[in-house]
């Protein structure tokens, strides 16, 4: 309770709390509001918004309900952001420990296959695992992924470079535990903190990530993405301009509301740090 | 026969682009339920020689024998596996711990790397090495940060007697506490001493301390020995230059001491 007041201690801590809880009751309620297939057409083609008051958003170019697909597209985008951060997150984190804690050949080995991925474009990266295994969710989540660990390792490996030389990881070893318990279990989680501030920068670039892959048509073609939406209203940019701004207002929205709520958990760790 | 027996002990260390020796050619030993005392002013090498002898870092030369068997050529599970006979208590026990870690997983860990006790076993196992060291054994739920500095050092301790060692390391073990607890605690690691026949290397600067609990001392200057001896003997009457300005500094209320 304490926390989370500290947490809403900043506007922008509020702003960013409260668009990510609006895209998360969306994304709950939206088989819910809009059971079916929010791909089937459900009225006539480009029925603009506010006209139809079953179809409040109006339909697009297939006649298809913007609404619907609003909803639907928070879906995919929150749970490809999350999974491809959690995923990103992890290996990041391991790679980073294994690295820092045993330094040597190992860390010079896993720090170059890290400058390796960093040096490739990550969005490149994900465009060429994407369109060679094929646009599947699980695809997309990997390829972001993929692109995106190198940062928490870095950071893993810093901070663990420090922690390994504290006393309580001499006195583990002292008392016989193996070196591989030493790094997961004494030494990564006391240096997840710094690593973990890094997630809402992920999450919101796993988000674009993915809406970019949709916008070139190398998104899961079974699920309604924001990217894809914007893509096709591209074909009616000029006669009807909202099936773009819609789905990009919605895409920004969220990507500001995860840096506000990330900034803002940062802000109130770093006074509890400071405090004690 | 000697618990531990240093021989030539070297470590050398760059500083400032020229090696230096922060230990140079240490010999000494530890008999069984012997308590030997490492004093010297800060920078002599006393640190350094206890993390030598726990093999934390690894010397240049040197040898040392523990239990008799040449301890510099253990390797892996072998080293892992001998280290349940030589434990190490650090000055600061907050430090020494994992910050997250509650007092029972502390005590669990050793005795379930070394296989001491079953799963089912290992509570009472726990409960019992707290009383043994004088802490309630409702303390076992509560987290590190949450007790004591003086409980926090008692908990060490206990970590350290879980897997019956024949030699404790106790590097500035007391230098942290405050006098009273201190005293209790000394009083706790003679008793234990008595009572269990471990040796101990107690590594303070503190010469009031160690006339109180040690046998035999080692002064060390500059990581050489400058002088050895009899604790009381060394106290009363130093020959080195380091051993007069180290006794020249002990509080003066030591004298009403026994």
């Amino acid at each position: 309770m304490k926390r989370l007041r500290r947490f809403l201690h900043t506007p922008e801590a509020i702003a960013g709390a409260f668009i990510l809880a609006l895209l998360l009751v969306m994304a709950l309620t939206a088989p819910l509001f809009f059971p079916g297939d929010p791909q089937a057409i459900a009225g006539p083609a480009l029925l603009p918004p506010f006209q139809d008051w079953s179809l409040p958003l109006g339909t697009d170019r297939l006649g298809r309900d913007v609404l619907a697909e609003l909803f639907h597209g928070a879906r995919t985008s929150l749970a490809v952001g999350l999974a491809a951060a959690a995923a990103a997150l992890l290996i990041g984190a391991v790679v980073g420990t294994l690295a820092g804690f045993a330094g040597g050949l190992v860390d010079e080995a896993l720090m170059r296959i890290t400058d390796a991925f960093q040096t490739v474009p990550s969005f490149l990266l994900a465009l060429a695992f994407v369109s060679i295994i094929g646009p599947s969710l699980g695809v997309v989540v990997a390829a972001i992924a993929l692109s995106a660990w190198t940062g928490p390792a870095r950071v893993a490996r810093a901070e663990v470079l420090s922690i390994r030389e504290r006393d309580c990881v001499a006195g583990a070893r002292v008392i016989g535990m193996h070196p591989l318990e030493i790094a997961f279990r004494e030494v990564l989680p006391n240096a997840l903190p710094p690593v973990l501030a890094l997630s809402s920068v992920i999450v919101a670039a796993a988000i674009l990530t993915e809406a970019a892959l949709s916008f070139l048509g190398l998104g899961d073609p079974n699920r309604v993405t924001w990217g894809g939406m914007i893509a096709e209203g591209r074909a009616v940019l000029r006669t009807a301009p909202l099936l773009s701004i819609v789905p990009g207002v919605a895409l920004m929205l969220t990507v500001l509301g995860v840096y506000l709520a990330g900034e803002g958990v940062v802000e109130s760790t770093a006074v509890r740090r400071s405090l004690s | 026969m000697s618990v531990l027996a240093v021989t030539n002990l070297t470590k050398r260390y760059h500083r400032g682009g020229k090696p230096f020796a922060a230990v140079d050619e240490v010999s000494f030993d530890v008999g069984p339920a012997e308590t030997l005392a490492l004093a010297g002013p800060s920078g002599s090498g006393k640190s350094t020689i206890a993390r030598l002898v726990l093999r934390l870092i690894e010397p240049d030369a040197g040898r040392i024998d523990f239990e008799g068997a040449n301890f510099l050529a253990l390797s892996g599970a072998a080293l892992r596996a001998r280290r349940a006979r030589l434990q190490m208590v650090f000055q600061d026990p907050l430090a020494a711990f994992n910050p997250r870690a509650t007092v029972a997983r502390v005590l669990d860990d050793p005795l379930r790397i070394h296989g001491i006790a079953p799963r089912s076993e290992r509570p009472h196992r726990i409960a019992a090495l707290l009383e043994r060291v004088g802490l309630d054994t409702g303390l076992a739920a509560r987290a590190i940060h949450e007790i004591s500095g003086g409980q926090r050092q008692r908990v060490a301790i206990a970590r350290a007697i879980a897997t019956r060692p024949s030699l404790i390391v106790l590097d500035e073990a007391v230098s942290a506490l405050d006098v009273s607890v201190r005293g209790q605690i000394l009083e706790l690691l003679l008793d234990l001493q008595r009572q269990e026949r471990i040796a101990y290397l107690f590594i303070s600067h503190d010469l009031g301390v160690i006339r109180a609990v040690a046998d035999r001392v080692v002064i060390l200057d500059a990581g050489r020995i400058a002088e050895s001896g009899d604790a009381r003997a060394v106290i009363a009457d130093p020959q080195s230059a380091v051993g007069k300005a180290l006794v020249a500094a002990m509080p003066k209320l030591i004298r009403n001491r026994p």
